[in-house]
């Protein structure tokens, strides 16, 4: 990879670019907000919108925001510690994982707190990335047979996601939002339980560099002094975690954490000091997008930002698959 | 590099502290709306608990059809429906264009517009929308009801209970007296044969579902005194060629969904062919929005109507 020339130009670049459509996102919905009166609005000099603004679109702007940058991290994370391309929260079923017993846990403790749902979203999570783990250490896998396997566990969650879909009907509409993410009905509520996302994301910007010395190898990570195992369990941890939330929040929404890593090294390297944090911008902004487009292109109805994330990144997965394969 | 990073972080925690007070705001609007005017007001009881709701509720917006054809049956008319997108549901329903505002689909409703209508009352669907009940009442008072997957009878418990909400209740027992009358004529009116079988089904390109004795349909069937070939607790039930010739109604009554269908693939089996419906040609169509969308007191009757007419023409 090419180190690109202007990391931080590009860096604060897209977190304008971020801004100006978190401003534009405000408008856009089945009541149309001039961006003049989003900001009399917020200043308060307005009243006429300030209900939808301050209940609805503001809450789901940051959502679309931490959740994208959340799962591109994540992304970005994985991809570099399992050294594989292809590895996404999404692709190597991590994010079904996660689904699969937060539904679990919505269905069967229906009068459960709302913190008993990210923790479980957690577990499950971490349960496919172990079991991904074992795989790609114990065959030292190549990085189709991983992604294979994520999407055979994947495959597997989602029809236990189904299963109790077909018992619980009662909760069909819930557990529906669930496998395709959506952002639809999302508040303030749902923000606190991203507050550990939005500490993280910082936090993980910063030990960026630790990612780096992983990726030497781990024979010069050692000689320079790197506890290996304990940074790759941490790194991996904080990816789980990210995508736990993310999930426990919005449902299973694909792609973000497979193509916004991949955006992130074609404009500044792999760098990951570079990396992450650009990554995490395009992320956020790619769901925002998502979910702006998802709510206003028929309005009053609404399309699922999962949708709208798979149109655009199925064939740009594709894409990556086949040049994958030419190398 | 090192004073980089740090200006760096600097403009990262900057963002968060801004979403931070952008959050604190937004919690502080929450309760300035609640502090109204207590004028009069009506407590009612509903699947989530208690609402009070402003005297005569004049703006009423409603998220399933069956609140719809309730409301009908009271008289009035909402000002927002949940309809799919689908004007000409609404119209048939109503049997008449009526001036609304569509706020999205019954799985997915736009709270946006919803708060926009700015409404006295929202009638929700206890199944569909119990997650954004809180979501709900921060626009107005909220009551969640039995709609999809109910019985007729609860049905008509909801039709109670939405009489209540709106000050109707008199109109209520009116209207469900005229109800009940209508039915005691259908049934009378109706010339079939006693311990025939009925069962009332929805056809799709893959699934042939049963509506059993606990769905809207088939309870309503057993109320005009025509047998339901499936006496179950769950309202309905999937079922392929072999499991209905088992059962093997004396009556077939298909709610077609739109497009190719599962019943074509079955008409060359013979297993169809022997089916008692189809030898004695008893295999009725009927529509489907009717006979399981709406489902209220004002389409029940229309079903009534409608099975009269069908199992009479003979």
């Amino acid at each position: 990879m090419t180190k690109r020339k202007h990391p931080y130009g590009i860096l604060s670049a897209f977190l304008v670019l971020l801004l100006i459509v978190a401003i534009i996102s405000l408008g856009v919905g089945a009541i149309y907000i001039s961006p003049l009166d989003i900001l009399s609005n917020i200043s308060g000099t307005s009243q006429n919108n300030t209900f939808i603004l301050y209940n609805y679109r503001i809450p789901r702007m940051i959502i679309a925001i931490v959740i994208g940058a959340s799962l591109a991290v994540a992304g970005a994370i994985l991809q570099g510690i399992l050294k594989n391309p292809l590895a996404s929260p999404d692709v190597i079923g991590v994010t079904k994982g996660a689904g699969l017993f937060a539904v679990f846990v919505l269905i069967v403790f229906p009068t459960a707190s709302i913190l008993v749902l990210p923790i479980a979203a957690f577990i499950g999570a971490a349960v496919i990335a172990i079991i991904l783990m074992i795989f790609s250490y114990a065959q030292g896998a190549k990085p189709h047979t991983l992604a294979l396997v994520g999407v055979a566990l994947g495959a597997i969650c989602q029809a236990g996601i189904q299963y109790f879909m077909i018992k619980f009907p009662d909760n069909v509409n819930t557990t529906l939002l669930w496998l395709t993410g959506s952002l639809w009905g999302r508040g303030w509520s749902e923000i606190w339980i991203l507050v550990p996302s939005i500490i993280l994301i910082p936090f993980i910007v910063i030990f960026a560099s630790k990612l780096d010395i992983l990726n030497l190898g781990d024979e010069i990570a050692v000689g320079l002094g790197e506890r290996t195992k304990f940074v790759r369990y941490v790194l991996l941890s904080i990816a789980v975690i990210l995508t736990g939330l993310s999930v426990a929040v919005v449902g299973a929404i694909g792609f973000i954490g497979l193509i916004a890593p991949h955006v992130g090294r074609r404009l500044v390297g792999s760098r990951s000091k570079f990396l992450l944090p650009v990554s995490g911008t395009v992320g956020a902004l790619f769901l925002l997008i998502a979910d702006t487009l998802g709510r206003g292109i028929v309005p009053p109805v609404e399309i699922p930002a999962g949708i709208v994330t798979a149109v655009i990144g199925a064939p740009y997965f594709l894409y990556l698959l086949r040049r994958e394969q030419k190398k | 590099m090192k004073k980089i990073k740090k200006g760096k972080l600097a403009i990262i925690y900057a963002i968060i502290s801004i979403l931070l007070v952008l959050a604190g705001c937004g919690s502080n609007q929450d309760s300035s709306k609640e502090n109204l005017d207590n004028k009069q007001k009506v407590t009612v009881q509903h699947e989530l608990g208690k609402t009070s709701i402003p005297k005569n509720p004049k703006k009423i917006v409603v998220l399933e059809l069956s609140f719809v054809d309730a409301l009908q049956g009271l008289g009035m008319k909402p000002i927002g429906i949940a309809d799919d997108n689908k004007t000409d549901m609404i119209e048939k329903l109503v049997g008449d264009k009526i001036d609304y505002t569509s706020v999205g689909t019954r799985q997915q409703p736009n709270l946006e517009v919803i708060s926009s209508l700015q409404p006295d009352l929202i009638i929700a669907d206890y199944q569909r929308h119990k997650e954004i009940y809180k979501d709900l009442e921060q626009i107005a008072p909220t009551i969640e009801l039995k709609s999809r997957e109910s019985t007729y009878e609860e049905n008509v418990d909801s039709f109670k209970t939405i009489a209540k909400a709106v000050g109707k209740e008199k109109e209520a027992n009116q209207r469900l007296d005229e109800h009940e009358k209508t039915i005691a004529e259908l049934k009378n009116e109706l010339k079939e044969e006693k311990d025939q079988t009925v069962l009332p089904a929805v056809v799709r390109d893959t699934s042939f579902q049963a509506h059993t004795s606990s769905s809207f349909d088939g309870e309503f069937l057993e109320k005009l005194g025509l047998k339901n070939a499936v006496q179950n607790k769950e309202a309905y039930a999937e079922m392929n060629l072999e499991q209905l010739s088992d059962i093997n109604p004396d009556i077939l009554i298909l709610a077609n969904n739109e497009g190719k269908l599962l019943t074509d693939e079955w008409k060359g089996n013979s297993l169809w062919k022997n089916l008692k419906a189809v030898k004695n040609d008893k295999v009725f169509v009927v529509d489907r929005d009717l006979w399981t969308r709406y489902r209220g007191v004002v389409s029940a009757e229309a079903i009534g109507k409608d099975t009269v007419k069908l199992l009479n023409e003979e």
